[in-house]
């Protein structure tokens, strides 16, 4: 296990969010998905585990302000790199977001555009932030494809998204996200949808870009067994609120377990384990007072 | 020697060109638990359609206690197989209540006492009745689920296929249905045929197992060899670690 | 718009129950929530008493309309809009307000003959083709596709030409032209539905596939087609109107729409009163149907 790498001193944290709030107005009243939620991001993979409706994924998307119509995104600090993004006008929150903070959706399929070849989106995303010639732009997005193993960088930057497999899609969709050097990657999900061998390539580069470029990542994942084995960091999230955050490593150490907070405990407890086959698994009960 | 609840020889499917099921044969014991794991394009879901009845495009020999299965299935074959899909928003009709559900496989056959089947097919797989009257979109994943697994228990067969039907929901979620199927398989002394692309689901569920790839068949082992990280071949192997997180190389 | 939580009344929360205790319970709770949401719109609202309108004024026409509408008064012949004649009177004398009350009568007729007949039809065409495939799917297409391949209203003056001028020819002609969009939508919909796992389901279970396509296709097709239908509305009573402008629809003296415009235009320019009320008539009610459609297409579409 690599050591948490905290960010150097006197160097402000890459991102800092105090208390971010995510609320929904429907009909039927507020939803709050996010409720108030605290953390600071360094050169480091920090993962965000929870499940169904724990307000991960809403807390990814209210960083980038991808928030859709209902919600409503409010934090007392938003800051990238010591400054302020809720200060920050809409037009300038614009330009830093591709830029400097990108993010990884779970499904390649729906975050291409089918029409247009998958090396001239990438080239595309790099002259918008980098105001390059076209010339260059192609060299560099063939350089980006072969970054994220691509074996043959010139054939696959023809194709178009539909005619490149789910694991090709999504080193696509990270060499569009990574072609602006940006230094906060948001993966959401990932890997879901690709089987587990393809899987752990992605997860190489992502982990290479965080050592070799010392790119602040954001993890989020359902899944403990790959946030555990892959994080420096990790946020428990249930319902909104964040029930823990803790190292990684502690998360794997059985002996610590007695240690973690009930409900991440119970979710670790759930699994299958191939090594403590039990007749009965344990369910997880739910604490109203976690909420409170 | 008892007759296999699922026997299959020499299984062929072809779609077009891509021959996505090569020379398959495997056989499952009455009352036992077989584990189907693979890659996509493995061809593991596409053995479970064939086996139900749903894929017409195949040959070879599929034998359901003992009986050859003619390609279009008659009758009986499905008040002996039913199967639970994988994802439990898509397997409920959206216009169709629980009760709607439940019923319709029960009217099909011709099996009276409805009434009464339908509440006790509710309380087997732990819903209030007060579920009964619900649409698909007032529930959640997992009770969802437990309907679909109600709508195949309603016809009571001796054997279920299961794909992927964890697969979709959280964890915690998940626990609570596999100890369902479990629980249930111990009652009624089901056979289950479970596909699934997670090794310590199957490794939790089943007693032996077979790990596909390119829709053949690379090893069939014992769950303890699983749990004991023994299998005899490379690939067996590689998904073996694979699912057990992300290693740095060093 | 009034809030619902404030009306705490026994059937509200009979209705919106999480825990129906019958089947009948269930659907009617769905249908209130639909109505609960379709009240949220208020175009589809103006579209909904638009049409309740129609109705009422149809079912009591002759309450409503202030004379006869086919009594022709030679004396008083094109006489303007004043308060004896609301909407003025035609070239025979008759008073236009009551005949367009009365038309309202002949275009309900129409559309409701046309829908009756064109909805079955086309679902029923639309799911066979897409449930079946093969050559079953083939031989209904291109069928489809030839009544498609000519335009709405020559292809029913057509019909109407061979069967003669009248009002049950028009509609035969109308209904005979207007169902292969129906199928069209139909079977696009099938396509999707029979690859989904509640489909495999049934199939699983041993039903029939004329059970598998009643039961259980046809009623996911049933709200687009519905939403169609409603669209289809202002179309039908346009084909209808076009029909009787070109005197080969309703015949004389029928108070028919279209038919009393094609009347009327020999006076456009002297006496507007005469053509433009029923236009209007015609212009409102195809609004209106519209308006609903698109209201009930974003309700029913909701799951």
């Amino acid at each position: 296990m690599t050591e948490i790498r905290a960010p150097m001193a006197g160097e402000p944290p890459l991102l800092e969010v105090d208390n971010l709030k995510v609320d929904f107005h429907t009909a039927t009243g507020i939803v709050h998905a996010v409720r108030g939620l605290s953390f600071s991001l360094g050169r480091e993979r920090l993962g965000i585990v929870g499940e169904s409706g724990s307000g991960k994924s809403m807390t990814g998307r209210a960083i980038l302000d991808l928030i859709p119509h209902p919600g409503v995104v409010t934090a007392d600090r938003m800051a990238f790199r010591g400054r302020d993004l809720v200060q920050m006008e809409r037009k300038e929150r614009r330009k830093l977001r591709g830029r400097h903070i990108s993010m990884v959706m779970q499904d390649p399929k729906f975050s291409l555009n089918p029409v247009e070849t998958v090396g001239n989106q990438i080239a595309e995303a790099y002259r918008i932030h980098r105001k390059a010639g076209g010339r260059e732009a192609r060299e560099r997005s063939l350089a980006m494809l072969e970054a994220v193993q691509i074996r043959e960088p010139a054939r696959v930057y023809d194709l178009y998204p539909h005619e490149v497999s789910g694991g090709m899609g999504q080193r696509v969709m990270i060499a569009m996200m990574l072609i602006a050097e940006p230094e906060i990657l948001i993966a959401d999900e990932p890997t879901s949808a690709l089987d587990v061998t393809v899987q752990l390539q992605i997860l190489k580069i992502l982990d290479e870009l965080v050592s070799e470029r010392g790119m602040g990542l954001i993890f989020i994942s359902h899944d403990l067994h790959l946030v555990q084995s892959f994080c420096d960091r990790v946020i428990v999230m249930y319902g909104g609120k964040v029930m823990e955050t803790l190292p990684a490593a502690e998360l794997a150490d059985l002996s610590a377990r007695d240690r973690r907070h009930p409900y991440t405990r119970g979710l670790l407890g759930c699994l299958p384990d191939l090594d403590h086959p039990q007749a009965k698994l344990a369910t997880l009960t739910r604490d109203p007072a976690w909420l409170a | 020697m008892t007759t296999a609840a699922i026997s299959v020889d020499k299984l062929n499917v072809s779609f077009g060109d891509s021959h996505v099921v090569k020379d398959l044969s495997f056989e499952v014991r009455p009352g036992e638990s077989y584990g189907l794991v693979g890659e996509s394009g493995s061809g593991k879901s596409t053995v479970l359609r064939v086996l139900s009845g749903l894929n017409h495009e195949w040959s070879g020999q599929v034998a359901i206690e003992g009986k050859s299965q003619p390609k279009h299935r008659g009758k009986a074959f499905h008040r002996a197989v039913q199967m639970v899909f994988q994802d439990p928003y898509g397997s409920l009709h959206p216009k169709k209540t629980v009760d709607d559900a439940l019923a319709e496989p029960l009217a099909i056959h011709g099996i009276g006492d409805a009434q009464a089947r339908i509440g006790r097919a509710l309380s087997d797989v732990g819903l209030p009745a007060s579920f009964r009257f619900r649409f698909p979109h007032q529930l959640s994943g997992g009770q969802r689920q437990r309907v679909a697994i109600a709508r195949a228990l309603v016809l009571e067969p001796p054997i279920l296929l299961l794909d992927e039907p964890t697969s979709a929901l959280d964890v915690s979620i998940q626990a609570e249905v596999l100890n369902l199927l479990s629980a249930i398989r111990k009652e009624r002394n089901l056979t289950y045929i479970l596909v699934s692309h997670d090794l310590a689901v199957v490794g939790h569920m089943c007693e032996r197992l077979m790990v596909m790839q390119f829709g053949r068949c690379v090893e069939e082992m014992d769950v303890e060899a699983l749990a004991a990280r023994k299998p005899q071949t490379a690939y067996a192997q590689q998904l073996l670690t694979a699912s057990e997180g992300f290693r740095r190389a060093g | 718009m009034s809030d619902t939580s404030l009306k705490s009344g026994g059937w509200h929360d009979w209705l919106i129950t999480n825990e129906p205790g019958s089947r009948r319970q269930a659907r009617l709770g769905q249908l209130y929530r639909q109505w609960l949401a379709l009240r949220r719109n208020p175009a589809a609202m103006a579209g909904l008493f638009i049409v309740l309108g129609l109705l009422l004024v149809a079912a009591f026409a002759p309450l409503v309309a202030p004379y006869d509408p086919l009594v022709q008064s030679l004396g008083e012949r094109l006489r303007p809009p004043s308060s004896a004649n609301w909407f003025g009177t035609d070239a025979l004398g008759r008073d236009i307000f009551s005949r367009v009350v009365y038309g309202t009568r002949v275009t309900l007729v129409i559309v409701l003959l046309v829908v009756i007949t064109v909805g079955p039809i086309g679902l029923l065409i639309g799911c066979a083709a897409g449930y079946l495939g093969g050559w079953v799917d083939t031989v209904l297409m291109r069928i489809t596709d030839v009544f498609l391949a000519f335009p709405r209203l020559v292809l029913a003056l057509a019909f109407v030409a061979a069967l003669g001028p009248g009002l049950e020819n028009a509609v035969i002609a109308i209904a005979f032209t207007a169902w292969p969009p129906y199928a069209r939508v139909a079977r696009a919909e099938t396509l999707v539905i029979r690859k989904a796992d509640y489909i495999s389901a049934v199939r699983l279970q041993g039903a029939s596939q004329w059970r598998i396509v009643w039961r259980h296709v046809v009623p996911m097709c049933m709200p687009s087609l519905i939403v169609r239908t409603t669209f289809d509305m202002a179309g039908i009573i346009l084909t209808a109107a076009g029909l009787g402008f070109l005197g080969l629809g309703a015949q004389p003296p029928i108070p028919e729409w279209g038919a009393m415009i094609s009347a009327g235009r020999e006076q456009i320019f002297d006496q507007w009163w005469v053509a433009t009320f029923p236009g209007l008539a015609i212009c409102v009610v195809a609004l209106g149907f519209n308006l609903l459609g698109d209201g009930l297409r974003d309700v029913m579409d909701a799951r």
